[in-house]
């Protein structure tokens, strides 16, 4: 099958427009020459069109996919030709996009993801819109049932019977908006503002008599307010213009979403693939009592966890009602740190906030900057606080078949990871930790969010219950997958037996583990 | 790249062999004392660097200070040469029934456990110091986002060799329901 026709103009005028900078250079460096600038341009636009229309309509005529019997095949390349087959078991997520100007033409791109590789796997640039969602159909219900079986022609009508989830109200959009802004920027600046305003005043001059009679205090606390209006307001369009018409549905084992104001995702998540879950929600949204639900698989390469997200924003029982539909684990019952660990933050934070009293004490003494420096020393007091809130945010549980982590007191969250997805199991003592004979558990998945700290961590915890925990948590692993292997095979004997005729299909290995790129 | 391939049917019948062939004999091992000599050259290396550097920038202030990069050089070397030796004493692996268990690191210690049906494939490597020092590095790769974390330094070429091969069959052996 082709792509689109329609591909070779959007990509084409895409392309030249790219370009355009190249026009604006010819016209300024021209200037003075004996040729008509406007004549060579001329002919300069009509060649790079040429030139760009022709080597799109070469890509679309070399650009060939098909959906085979066990693999997805891409053929492509102009110069270098490029034949791809992608079996249909090994495909994370089908996504689809398109930009206003795509949604104009009636054309989307298609994007698969496979665990191999960072970047991704494949990408259809681009198919009509039907296309496009019948390839997510397709191939979705190909990477469930691993090959293409005729017999299961009647799934096919996957969008009639799939069952909603969550659609997100237009209260909820705001409200994430408002709640979306990046508390430790907030937390920054109104340190830093108390000292630094008196200097901003002197730095603005005129305004000066103004900014006087105004307390370093309470222009601190107006520009904090201003500020987190206008970063709210900013958080809110982006929250509005990604999640405008959040719908999630379920349908035979996989999860699909669409969300986007102007430029339209789709995507799909196979529930077999899913590595973990996490719910998040900062101090903002837990104290309005609403929280958020990503869906973590290995598709995705870390930094693009953004199109993972389940449910961008509801209230915290529904998000974990939803969790829990999705991986049945019990209401956990988190196991906080020992108490050492609560005064080693006690200390961590007091040092980082002597270093800040400090530091503005030097700026003040030492520079012609002048401000409140003994402003921050409002930090001293806040540091237990502070260590309570982060001790009291973390925690562990270990159930039958899934161990939980919650970490976090600014921004909360609960990673859930079943015991048959766990890749390795560590404990690290730092130094510090040692001193106070506490380990950090962590449980890492094929997840994609590993830099994004989307690991299960216990952190903190007694040294010897960390070593209990990490043998428990791998014997319950090997168990865990032992049952989910002789599920699997039972399973396919079963299949075998009632459907002789498609053993020929059915019976190939699944696959070398090694990542399929 | 050492694919572990998964046939369900011949895995069955291979497996009682492969298995008693693969039991693993499970001390707890260090590595091979030589590595520390590996180690202790890259220390002083970068002490090396360290201290041209400091040597420089002071020359280039004063003629006269050009003992302050002698200084850096045996400070940082000594700093080090220290750390490599303790890492050294720190380091333990042991080949377990069904996983790989490592024990690191000096200031940060780290215990991991990594199972065997969860191993992607396994390499070993030889830098140009390792050849020289006649050792060899086992890396351990799984589908986790750490997954390359996994290394085993300090091996001679025939002890890399065999624990690359033995972690080969326990992975087959083990072979689990598809990794990711």
């Amino acid at each position: 099958m082709r792509l689109d026709v329609r591909s070779v103009p959007y990509r084409a005028g895409e392309s030249v427009t790219r370009l355009v900078w190249l026009v604006g250079i010819v016209l300024l460096t021209s200037e003075g020459t004996d040729v008509p600038p406007t004549l060579l341009l001329a002919g300069g636009v009509v060649a790079v069109v040429a030139l760009s229309a022709g080597y799109h309509a070469l890509y679309y005529r070399r650009f060939t996919y098909d959906l085979g019997d066990q693999t997805f095949d891409i053929r492509s390349g102009i110069l270098s030709r490029r034949s791809r087959e992608i079996p249909y078991r090994r495909i994370q997520n089908v996504d689809i996009a398109a930009n206003p100007v795509q949604r104009a033409l009636g054309i989307a791109e298609v994007r698969l993801e496979t665990a191999g590789g960072s970047a991704t796997e494949a990408t259809l640039r681009f198919v009509a819109r039907g296309e496009a969602s019948r390839l997510q159909d397709e191939l979705g219900r190909r990477t469930r049932n691993g090959t293409h079986d005729p017999t299961d022609e009647r799934e096919s009508a996957t969008r009639d019977d799939s069952e909603p989830l969550y659609a997100i109200t237009m209260r909820e959009l705001l409200l994430l908006g408002f709640v979306s802004v990046d508390l430790r920027v907030v937390s920054f600046l109104s340190v830093s503002i108390p000292l630094l305003a008196p200097s901003l005043g002197d730095v603005l001059g005129p305004t000066r008599p103004l900014l006087v009679q105004l307390s370093p205090i309470t222009l601190g606390i107006g520009g904090v307010l201003v500020l987190y209006t206008v970063a709210a307001l900013v958080g809110g369009a982006v929250a509005v213009s990604n999640y405008y018409g959040f719908r999630l549905t379920r349908a035979h084992e996989e999860l699909r979403y669409e969300r986007g104001l102007l430029q339209r995702f789709s995507g799909t998540i196979p529930l077999e693939k899913v590595q973990s879950l996490a719910i998040k929600a900062n101090v903002l949204a837990r104290i309005i009592g609403y929280g958020s639900l990503a869906v973590v698989t290995a598709g995705y390469a870390p930094g693009e966890g953004g199109s993972q997200s389940a449910v961008p924003f509801a209230e915290g029982d529904r998000v974990r009602t939803l969790a829990q539909s999705i991986e049945p684990f019990e209401d956990p019952e988190y196991v906080r740190p020992p108490k050492r660990a609560r005064l080693r933050y006690g200390i961590r934070y007091g040092v980082v906030a002597l270093g800040v009293v400090g530091l503005a004490y030097t700026l003040v003494a030492f520079t012609p900057l002048t401000g409140a420096w003994w402003g921050t020393l409002v930090l001293l007091p806040a540091v237990p606080v502070a260590a309570h809130a982060t001790w009291s945010a973390r925690g562990y549980a270990v159930q039958d078949d899934y161990v939980l982590a919650r970490n976090g007191y600014l921004v909360q969250r609960e990673v859930v990871v079943p015991y048959h997805r766990i890749q390795t199991v560590a404990t690290t003592a730092s130094v510090f930790q040692r001193r106070r004979r506490l380990a950090t558990l962590v449980v890492d998945t094929a997840g994609s969010g590993g830099h994004g700290g989307q690991d299960a961590r216990a952190v903190d915890i007694d040294a010897d219950v960390a070593d209990d925990l990490r043998e428990t948590v791998e014997r319950r692993m090997h168990a865990a997958v032992a049952e989910r292997r002789e599920q699997f095979h039972r399973e396919r004997t079963e299949s075998l037996r009632e459907e002789p005729s498609a053993s020929g299909t059915r019976d190939e290995p699944s696959g070398p583990r090694t990542d399929p790129v | 790249m050492t694919a572990v391939d998964g046939n369900a049917d011949q895995t069955a019948e291979r497996s009682p062999s492969t298995a008693e062939r693969a039991a693993p004999d499970e001390t707890l091992r260090s590595l091979d004392p030589r590595v520390r000599y590996v180690w202790a050259m890259q220390a002083l290396v970068a002490a090396a660097i360290f201290g041209a550097l400091a040597g420089g920038v002071a020359y280039v202030v004063d003629p006269d200070y050009l003992w302050v990069g002698g200084l850096v050089f045996v400070g940082v070397g000594t700093l080090t040469v220290g750390l490599a030796l303790a890492r050294y004493r720190v380091w333990r692996y042991q080949v377990r029934s069904d996983s790989l268990f490592l024990h690191r690191g000096v200031l940060t210690r780290v215990r991991t456990v990594v199972p065997y049906v969860r191993i992607q494939h396994v390499d070993s490597n030889r830098g140009p110091v390792e050849r020289v020092a006649g050792l060899a590095t086992v890396v351990v790769y799984t589908a986790g986002s750490r997954g390359a974390d996994v290394t085993i330094p300090g091996l001679t070429p025939e002890q890399a060799e065999a624990l690359q091969e033995r972690l080969k069959r326990l992975a087959i052996v083990a072979e689990g329901e598809d990794a990711v």
